[in-house]
């Protein structure tokens, strides 16, 4: 019974409210048309708000006052924690901040015995831990609205939490928790593990991965040849104590950088501090060395198309930043993509492989440059997908492009200077994400121990020289070569008969 | 399958070694783990008697860890909540200041400076798409779309590409039912030439015929990519079938026989019809300052024309009408089922779309491979992920100028239609019955913060201008969104429910295995409840 008398009293409102709009909406558009309560309005409820339609502003709001137009981000405040833990921050004029909890662990850390154990940690990522379940970790993130994400690669994880500055205390106190404190509780990592075998199965389907993780294993011997992504029986072995004693022995407080994007340090150290400084502090074990081997791959799988990479090791990775430098321009200045891609011009129409080769070859489906640069390695390479008849001449044009770019006098200036303001202006756009500053805040300070400016690389890639690209193009060409290959792979050219070519 | 393993550790010769030293040792631990000998277990526990069974002994291992749980440590609680509360977020919500300018012409120019930034994007915004095409036209916009890139008086394509790739550019332009966008993203001192660039494509555009015909092939080949995304013909369905017979039922791309016989002349039409001065806003962000875009805009869009029909008069002549019906696309090949269903939604500036935003948050998003599972706080997605009654789980809400579409969309296994189907009416339909407190909270919240997050770097930032700008006529700032947003509770959520959910129509469409789908008619008996 009060529920009728509840929609008269609503219905009276909505009258009023209706007639407020049927005002605006003849003013306006026919577009708050179907907005009217309808006949039997009065029945169903109708309108109990008087709120103006969107186009009209709202009454009765403060409106905080406005930012100035330039407001310089801050500067990079580092400090180490007596355990050797690092936070690091930035100030922004973002209404949101980003957080980033980074660790020097991945899976060249990871034994035969704990093959998969970083891909099984990035789903583990933000379940149980010893001091809050599963279930109150999802409320507490959807409660504020955030946003949460894990990521395992080779040499690093990445724990990452996005929201509203408002909450800084609440993001700081879960990402800390969640990443110190796993429970693994048996029950949600088997459920974990079964979806860990998912993934595999889904990447057996993907060429693309599937080429990335068998450079990797065929170029390293070594700690550096483990898989990102382990196979399935590998994933089998895997239980919590594997996982607690990979975390014990390698989340230390040495090896992990706290960074953010949008925080006031005072306030980052303040609630920061208290959570991580009784970390135990452990002297760093020496990082695993890589052993380049090269080697070959070959995956026979449906016919029809051939996907093909070839690479080669480009010794010194980030550490040794100026040739690293000069080698995303030489990724650039050689380019290429996809036959068929959507999107305007700027993705790299005029790099050398989509003019000489894609636009040659009708019978390529994808030529491109690719690089993989870790700390102190890194792979270099041209990965290709081509209709299966045509395999054997896409290797050689491949062959014929990774020399040409090492023989002087080939790289002409426009290009080169094309290369350099693609690599300048891209290193820009993506700093515009305060997601990306944060995780470039944590990566430099876990590669350099510092931030270094972004004017640097920008200086770096200036002075690069036409003999520059050459010199790190023969040396990378120097190594051994490493062939991997997926899909009609039979008729392929053997690896001697290849890797004779550029030695 | 081992087999093929086998083979393919055949085949990696350099490897071989130290895979075969791996297999002897990987087994036996396997071995090992399987049968839970102490020895895996954590060195702290202390053994069962020996005449314990091995579940005896499992028992204890899991009891020791969840001993673990019970002390909590308070150093980690103490400013979290899983329970959403209201937080003033006044402090944060200081944005640089959107100045608008308008031309004497009814050009709109509307700019966010951020001068610390080294780069802008700059676009244009058109208050025109596929919808206001007619049938034989219909694709003309997206048409429109590549040919604009295809060469000007001044510039050949090889040019305007090469300038822009020159400058580490990058010139992009979408279409979608109401709205075309073009936009470049460039450093700091190339925005005069990017301003350039797009007057001079938008003005001087040729249109040869030769770049026309060689172009089809390009938009029958996205076309053949866009079929393949099924999710993008689910909603091309949906709005087929939800909008019969009015202008949004159009798809974006056209029929494959339009994009055959387009033409010079229907591109020109198109052009001086729509792309009238009052219909376009240039906006801008980043390293951008508001004077100098007015000027450069004052210089080189000369050639606009100040007049010409407007939308709502388009939009008069033909209104969207929602009719319930379906769409269904029986194949059995594929492994899994998809579908949609939805309701008749509201306009851009209902003051009831702010509500239905929340209501799309309080319904969710679920999938199989997101971290929540079944732990979160959208009763929906609890259902499915309990249930394990579907693959993915999405709610939808798009606005138009005059009408909408809400709903939900999921992806299942054949055998989970039917109670798919029944959770997800049964939680649409419960928001004109039952709505905590709590839920709208937690959906205020989320809604909040993903407006937010959503706007990290200058091109989100220059969309949301020229969207705001074309679809409110201004932008909204955020303290206004935000009480906007606080203004809605419980019972408005109620009544905005039974406005748009309550025994009103339902489209579905559907595609792959579907013939566990419940029909129209169920569904539309599901839209209200007899008994609650």
């Amino acid at each position: 019974m009060y529920r009728t008398a509840a929609s008269r009293i609503r219905a009276l409102k909505g009258r009023t409210g209706n007639g407020a709009l049927k005002r605006f909406a003849s003013s306006s558009a026919v577009a708050t048309q179907s907005s009217s309560g309808g006949l039997f309005s009065w029945l169903t409820g109708g309108k109990s708000t008087s709120v103006p339609p969107l186009d009209f502003p709202l009454k009765d709001v403060t409106i905080p006052p406005s930012l100035p137009d330039k407001v310089e981000p801050g500067k990079t405040k580092i400090t180490t924690l007596p355990n050797g833990l690092r936070i690091a921050s930035e100030t922004s004029a973002s209404p949101a901040a980003s957080i980033g909890l980074y660790v020097d662990c991945g899976s060249i850390y990871e034994t035969p015995g704990s093959f998969g154990a970083s891909h099984l940690l990035e789903r583990m990522a933000f379940k149980s831990t010893t001091n809050r379940s599963h279930l109150r970790v999802v409320r507490e993130v959807e409660a504020i609205g955030g946003n949460v994400t894990a990521a395992a690669s080779r040499e690093q994880m990445v724990y990452t939490y996005d929201a509203l500055k408002t909450h800084v205390p609440e993001m700081l106190e879960l990402l800390v928790d969640s990443v110190r404190n796993p429970a693994f509780l048996d029950w949600e990592v088997k459920e974990q593990i079964q979806k860990l075998k998912e993934d595999i199965g889904e990447y057996s389907k993907n060429p693309q991965h599937l080429l990335l993780e068998a450079i990797h294993s065929a170029s390293y011997s070594g700690p550096w040849g483990n898989p990102l992504v382990a196979s399935e029986s590998a994933a089998e072995r895997l239980n919590s104590s594997v996982l607690e004693e990979f975390v014990t022995e390698n989340y230390t407080a040495s090896r992990m950088v706290l960074a953010a994007s949008g925080v006031e340090h005072d306030e980052l150290l303040k609630i920061a501090e208290p959570l991580l400084s009784d970390l135990p502090n452990v002297p760093r074990p020496p990082e695993p060395k890589p052993v380049y081997v090269g080697g070959d791959y070959r995956h026979q799988a449906e016919e029809g198309t051939t996907h093909f990479a070839l690479a080669f090791e480009f010794p010194g990775g980030w550490l040794k930043e100026k040739e690293a430098m000069t080698l995303t321009v030489l990724q650039l200045l050689m380019g290429g993509g996809g036959s068929f891609s959507a999107g305007g011009p700027g993705k790299g129409m005029y790099s050398r492989l989509y003019l000489r080769v894609l636009n040659e070859y009708p019978q390529m489906q994808m030529f491109s440059a690719f690089s993989s640069i870790y700390d102190n390695t890194g792979l270099f390479g041209i990965q290709a997908t081509t209709s299966s008849d045509f395999a054997t001449k896409a290797i050689d044009i491949a062959v014929k492009e990774l020399i040409a770019v090492a023989t002087p006098g080939e790289v002409d200036q426009v290009q080169l200077d094309r290369a350099k303001q693609s690599t300048k202006s891209a290193i820009l756009m993506n700093l515009e994400s305060r997601m990306i500053a944060s995780e470039d805040i944590g990566k430099q300070i876990a590669t350099y121990g510092e931030r270094k400016p972004v004017e640097l690389f920008l200086k770096a890639i200036d002075e690069i020289t036409a003999k520059d690209i050459t010199s790190v193009a023969q040396k990378i060409l120097s190594s051994p070569l490493t062939l991997a290959s997926y899909g009609d792979v039979l008729y392929l050219p053997s690896y001697d008969a290849v890797s004779r070519k550029f030695h | 399958m081992a087999i093929r393993r086998l083979l393919t550790l055949a085949r990696r010769s350099r490897r071989d070694t130290t895979n075969q030293l791996l297999r002897p040792f990987s087994t036996s631990l396997a071995a090992d783990t399987s049968s839970s000998s102490p020895s895996s277990a954590p060195s702290n526990f202390s053994p069962p008697p020996p005449s314990a069974m091995v579940y005896d002994r499992l028992a204890e291992n899991v009891k020791d860890k969840l001993k673990q749980l019970e002390q909590p440590d308070s150093r980690f609680l103490k400013y979290s909540s899983p329970h959403p509360t209201r937080v003033d977020h006044t402090p944060i919500l200081s944005a640089p200041l959107t100045r608008v300018t308008t031309l004497p012409n009814g050009l709109r120019i509307a700019t966010e400076s951020n001068l610390a930034c080294a780069t802008a994007t700059v676009g244009v915004w058109i208050d025109a798409g596929s919808r206001f095409e007619s049938d034989e036209t219909n694709g003309t916009a997206h048409f429109l779309e590549h040919m604009i890139f295809k060469g000007t008086e001044r510039r050949t394509a090889r040019e305007l590409e090469e300038e822009i790739e020159n400058m580490g550019g990058h010139l992009n332009a979408y279409t979608s039912r109401e709205q075309t966008t073009y936009y470049a993203k460039v450093l700091e001192k190339d925005v005069p030439k990017a301003m350039d660039i797009l007057a001079d494509i938008l003005q001087n555009s040729k249109f040869e015929e030769s770049k026309i015909t060689r172009e089809r092939d390009v938009i029958l080949r996205e076309m053949q990519e866009v079929e393949g995304q099924t999710e993008e013909v689910i909603f091309d369905h949906l709005h087929a079938t939800a909008f019969q017979h009015t202008s949004l039922a159009r798809t974006i791309l056209g029929p494959a026989d339009n994009i055959m016989t387009i033409t010079k002349q229907h591109l020109k039409d198109y052009i001086s019809t729509h792309y009238s001065a009052p219909r376009m806003v240039i906006a801008a962000s980043g390293a951008v300052n508001h004077e100098e875009i007015v000027e450069q805009v004052k210089k080189l869009f000369t050639k606009l024309s100040p007049t010409g029909i407007t939308t709502s008069q388009l939009i008069a002549k033909e209104p969207a009408i929602f009719t319930g019906s379906e769409v269904r696309m029986i194949d059995d090949d594929i492994p899994l089922a998809q579908f949609a269903v939805a309701f008749e939604g509201l306009s851009w500036t209902d003051p009831d779309s702010v509500a239905l935003m929340i209501m799309q948050s309080i319904l969710g998003s679920w999938s199989k491979t997101a971290g929540g599972g079944k732990h979160m706080g959208s009763a929906l997605a609890q259902r499915i992920g309990i249930n394990e009654i579907a693959e993915s789980m999405m709610a939808f809400n798009s606005n138009y100028k005059d009408s909408g579409l809400f709903g939900v969309y999921a992806v299942a296994k054949p055998d989970c239609l039917d109670d798919l189907a029944y959770a997800i009416m049964y939680e649409m339909s419960k928001l004109s019955y039952r709505v905590s407190e709590e839920d709208v909270i937690r959906a205020q919240n989320q809604l909040k913060s993903s407006l937010l997050l959503h706007l990290d770097g200058t091109t989100p930032v220059t969309e949301d201008i020229g969207r705001q700008l074309l679809t409110y006529g201004r932008r909204i700032p955020y303290a206004e969104f935000f009480a906007r947003i606080d203004a809605v509770d419980a019972n408005t959520i109620k009544r905005v429910a039974t406005r748009v959910i309550r025994d009103k129509e339902v489209a579905i469409s559907a595609l792959g295995p579907i013939q566990g789908l419940p029909d129209l008619n169920w569904f539309k008996r599901r839209t209200y409840w007899l008994r609650y």
